[in-house]
């Protein structure tokens, strides 16, 4: 058996938190190697950008530095290699790829989220596309998805992409609610959503102040009544952010041409007669995201249900543990949040597996203590907030974790 | 119910119609939908609808349970070939 066939630690994404976790691991002497299916390393982080401060933060840049710390350090990244099961043999977990079998003692899940989708009439058409899939063609490939399209679903995920998206020289007609249907339940409803981006809005620094200060004051002065957000929406930059404009249905033949759209009420109620089609040749559908928690499941971990974070999500300990030995878990699988987060998460992780071997000693506690900080600091600082109610939600995990096993699921 | 023909389960074509027949005849969770209609179970093993599935059983059915195991997942959780499966069992 070579080295790479047997490392001490296999990391299953190679995302900000997974990239994170092999240069901590490595640095402390294991031998790690990271798999990941997409073609290249970086994750998701390859198609992000935004502006900060008067700077552009530039995930790609970022993901090349991880990945240049860990050539340095001979952690062995392989891409284009899927996971498709695991099993504890013994001490050590193998590892089933869709290309061979490889064993460690430690396996770190840092799978990410997969996408929501926001079902329409016409969303099976060529052309119709999930937000995440406009941003991956666009900022990764170099592909534009289309000349104008149209975003379906309001969240800080969908905000982000049309401005990367605006940037890039894609024109976005609008964003736009979905329709109504037990499907989008309160997504569908404009009050809502002006309460969701109000929520934002009062988080300092808030994505919204970021976006535009104006866009947030046009909110509060749209909160006050709901009834009274223009109809005609409001600007984001230069998208159009249509908080009482519903999608109807995505019209074409063999790919989409255009969306039928409609005006609704403060109560969320259609306008007769305001139906009329926008010409577009893609849609982008924006859901939000959930924990990506297949492998944890196939290892036998337990899950709790947390809406803020996202669904089901394995049960973690606050130090990245989970209740099977030798079984870590970080970034957006224990709960949808920024990349910056994910890979404080994944630091943190990679301390508990080097404590739980050995190989802190004496500083053990020190280490444990400084990374769990340095989580809840970049959360309490993160630009993006996917939920507000995210640091309490992860209170009541590390609570649930403390329990034991009495209040979850599947027990 | 306004769009019957709207498809959930894109990988075996289960349309929203489909899911209220089976809700109608008995299946009141997100595992009986699964296997009344056969959504979740297509080539993509309910990456893209599971959360549509399960979003829609809890509007309808709010007081049934919300756990992880009643869409269960089981290996290979990738689509993957006999070759492949195969490599490395002796």
């Amino acid at each position: 058996m070579t080295k790479d066939s047997q490392p001490d630690l296999i990391i299953v994404g190679a995302g900000p938190a997974g990239l994170s976790a092999a240069v901590v691991a490595a640095e402390h002497g294991l031998v790690v190697t990271i798999l990941d299916e997409f073609p290249e390393p970086g994750g998701r982080m390859l198609g992000q950008f935004h502006e900060e401060k008067g700077h552009w933060w530039v995930g790609k840049q970022i993901a090349h530095n991880l990945i240049e710390q860990c050539c340095a350090l001979g952690v062995h990244i392989r891409c284009g290699v899927s996971v498709h099961g695991m099993w504890k043999n013994g001490h050590r977990w193998v590892i089933r790829t869709s290309d061979g079998s490889i064993t460690a003692a430690n396996v770190l899940l840092a799978t990410g989220g997969a996408e929501i989708p926001q079902p329409s009439p016409g969303w099976t058409l060529p052309g119709v596309m999930s937000i995440g899939a406009a941003q991956v063609m666009t900022n990764v490939h170099f592909v534009k998805p289309g000349r104008r399209g149209l975003i379906i679903g309001v969240n800080v995920l969908a905000m982000a992409i049309a401005r990367e998206l605006s940037v890039s020289g894609v024109s976005i007609a609008a964003i736009v609610l979905p329709s109504q249907s037990p499907l989008s339940g309160k997504d569908a409803l404009p009050k809502e959503n002006v309460e969701k981006l109000l929520g934002l809005a009062h988080l300092a620094p808030s994505p919204l102040m970021r976006m535009g200060g104006r866009a947030a004051h046009s909110l509060k002065m749209a909160g006050v009544v709901t009834h009274y957000f223009p109809r005609g929406g409001i600007k984001l930059w230069d998208i159009p952010l249509k908080l009482r404009t519903t999608a109807i249905a995505i019209n074409g033949k063999d790919r989409v041409e255009s969306v039928t759209l409609a005006d609704l009420n403060g109560r969320g109620e259609m306008i007769a007669g305001s139906e009329r089609e926008e010409k577009v040749d893609f849609v982008a559908l924006a859901g939000g995201l959930y924990p990506l928690a297949e492998l944890a499941s196939v290892a036998g971990c337990p899950f709790v249900y947390i809406k803020e974070l996202g669904g089901h999500i394995p049960l973690h300990s606050e130090e990245m543990q989970t209740p099977v030995a030798g079984l870590y878990v970080a970034g957006n699988i224990t709960g949808v949040e920024s990349a910056l987060v994910a890979m404080a998460q994944g630091q943190l992780a990679a301390t508990s597996i080097c404590r739980d071997a050995g190989l802190l000693g004496s500083q053990s506690d020190t280490k444990i203590a400084e990374a769990k900080q340095k989580v809840q600091q970049v959360r309490a600082s993160a630009l993006i907030q996917f939920h507000p109610g995210i640091p309490k939600a992860r209170e009541q995990v590390y609570k649930m974790w403390a329990k034991g096993c009495d209040c979850v699921e599947n027990n | 119910m306004k769009h019957p023909s709207l498809v959930i389960c894109r990988c075996e074509e289960v349309t929203m119609e489909q899911l209220e027949e089976a809700y109608a005849s008995g299946s009141c969770t997100s595992r009986q939908l699964k296997m009344k209609t056969r959504a979740t179970m297509g080539a993509c093993q309910g990456r893209v609808c599971r959360t549509l599935v399960e979003t829609w059983i809890h509007v309808k059915n709010p007081d049934g349970p919300r756990d992880a195991e009643l869409l269960s997942y089981r290996p290979p959780i990738r689509p993957i070939t006999f070759g492949q499966l195969a490599k490395d069992e002796a």
